[in-house]
């Protein structure tokens, strides 16, 4: 029982401190980041394109139709 | 010393103008030519800009046919065709359907050798206008092609947006850095650092409010924007027929009625005098074909029919948004029959296209690494602050 429960404590504290190494975080944070970009300044749903059209032929390197 | 110089000088200089005149006075004397002038100045070219804040004029071309001597040809037939820039696959611009494509195709009669219309040009880039000149007599002159180059240089403003998107990015990044790269310390209780928690709830606030900025008012934005679009159809259905049959004569305005951007559509005005029951030759038309959403004119020329009362165009509607052509019938002024002006009008739907993944994820490539170049600053500088930190903490003990 001690041996089960001090097993599943070290794997919580494995996932913890997986979850919150710099090179997750930094994905999480890259990620996040990139879906809002995205969302901004590519997406072809309607709602989003009409509204940052503008945005969108104003700034270089983004292709907008 | 300085003589023989002095005369070796003079004979160089002597000698190079000789053979520059000669190179002239040969290119002059050899070949026919097409010359181009742009209003504004082809120095002074820019691309059209969408959801621009004052309406857009076109660029006017006017194309002057040369003979030998200089002269302007009589009784010439120009064919022009405008291609738009070739593809740039590393830095498309904002219309990359358009890219590589054909953007307008007309020929007209040009008794005194001049072409003359008026086109939006949508992207940046060097355009082709590969020009061909025709005698409409027979052997009055032998018949040559020429291409010119049109360039037109990018808007200043996307280049000082993509300039502010980099210091936003390269400060998003560095700042996310900064906190990942931190001291990641869990305080009795906690399932994560607090800063940790802080940057991750921040940025996902931000990336709610702006998601829900944009739905919320391209809502409210698209049922306005549809209103209008019901609005001037039906004006433009209503006030203008695209055919119209009055004071002797027939005019129709034939062709696509619906068109997709990336490729040229094809229209054609007819006239015919209804009371000889022939072709109308004695008419201009004044063509203009208008974005109906914004007004801007993409395409204006005014025509004179050939043989048959017609005259066919092929143009592209770059702008994926309903369009007008619209076509004022006018008599020629020295013509026998005169009558009022009048017009008939086609409304053509334009289909979008949207523009290919690889470009949106090259762009989406772009800014993603200098959002990276910023996080790996951020990282960094902390990387460098903690060791020096500890050692100052230790020293303290």
């Amino acid at each position: 029982m001690r041996t089960a429960s001090m097993t599943s404590g070290s794997l919580q504290q494995q996932a913890v401190r997986w979850t919150l190494s710099v090179p997750v975080q930094a994905t999480l944070f890259t990620s996040l980041c990139a879906l809002t970009l995205w969302t901004v300044y590519f997406s072809t749903y309607p709602a989003a394109h009409n509204q940052t059209h503008s945005l969108r032929h104003h700034t270089l390197s983004v292709s907008c139709h | 010393m300085a003589k023989i110089k002095l005369v070796s000088l003079l004979s160089l200089v002597g000698l190079l103008g000789a053979l520059g005149y000669g190179s002239v006075g040969r290119s002059q004397a050899v070949q026919p030519s097409v010359q181009l002038a742009t209003e504004p100045p082809i120095s002074q070219l820019l691309p059209f800009e969408a959801d621009a804040e004052q309406l857009q004029k076109p660029v006017q071309l006017r194309l002057q046919a040369l003979d030998a001597t200089g002269k302007p040809l009589q009784n010439a037939n120009i064919q022009i065709k405008l291609l738009t820039p070739p593809e740039n696959p590393w830095l498309p611009t904002d219309f990359p359907i358009v890219e590589g494509t054909k953007l307008l195709d007309l020929a007209a009669i040009a008794t005194q050798g001049q072409l003359q219309f008026q086109q939006m040009l949508p992207i940046r880039g060097e355009y082709q206008l590969q020009v061909e000149v025709t005698p409409t007599v027979a052997n009055a002159f032998s018949p040559f092609q020429q291409t010119l180059t049109l360039p037109v240089a990018e808007n200043s403003i996307k280049y000082r947006n993509f300039a502010i998107l980099v210091v936003i990015l390269l400060g998003v990044g560095f700042g996310g850095g900064w906190v990942i790269g931190g001291k990641q310390e869990l305080q009795p209780g906690e399932i994560a650092p607090q800063r940790v928690r802080l940057l991750l709830s921040g940025t996902i606030v931000v990336a709610i409010a702006a998601l829900l900025v944009v739905n919320i008012s391209a809502e409210l934005s698209h049922s306005h924007e549809h209103s209008h679009e019901h609005k001037h159809g039906d004006e433009a259905i209503a006030a203008l027929p695209s055919s119209l049959n009055t004071q002797g004569l027939e005019v129709k305005l034939l062709g696509h009625h619906h068109a997709t951007v990336g490729e040229p559509a094809e229209l054609v005005v007819q006239a015919i005098d209804t009371k000889a029951g022939k072709p109308a030759t004695d008419v201009v038309f004044d063509i203009k074909a208008k974005s109906l959403e914004a007004g801007w004119v993409a395409f204006a020329h005014q025509a004179t029919p050939n043989n048959q009362g017609e005259f066919t165009w092929q143009q592209q509607f770059f702008d994926g948004a309903p369009h007008q052509v619209e076509v004022e019938v006018a008599p020629k002024p020295n013509a026998a029959r005169q009558f009022a002006p009048f017009k008939v009008a086609q409304e053509i739907e334009v289909e979008g296209i949207e523009p290919p993944l690889r470009s949106r994820l090259l762009g989406l490539g772009y800014f993603v690494s200098i959002l990276l170049v910023g996080l790996g600053l951020g990282l960094w500088v902390q990387q460098r602050r903690q060791p020096r930190s500890q050692l100052d903490s230790k020293a303290l003990n």
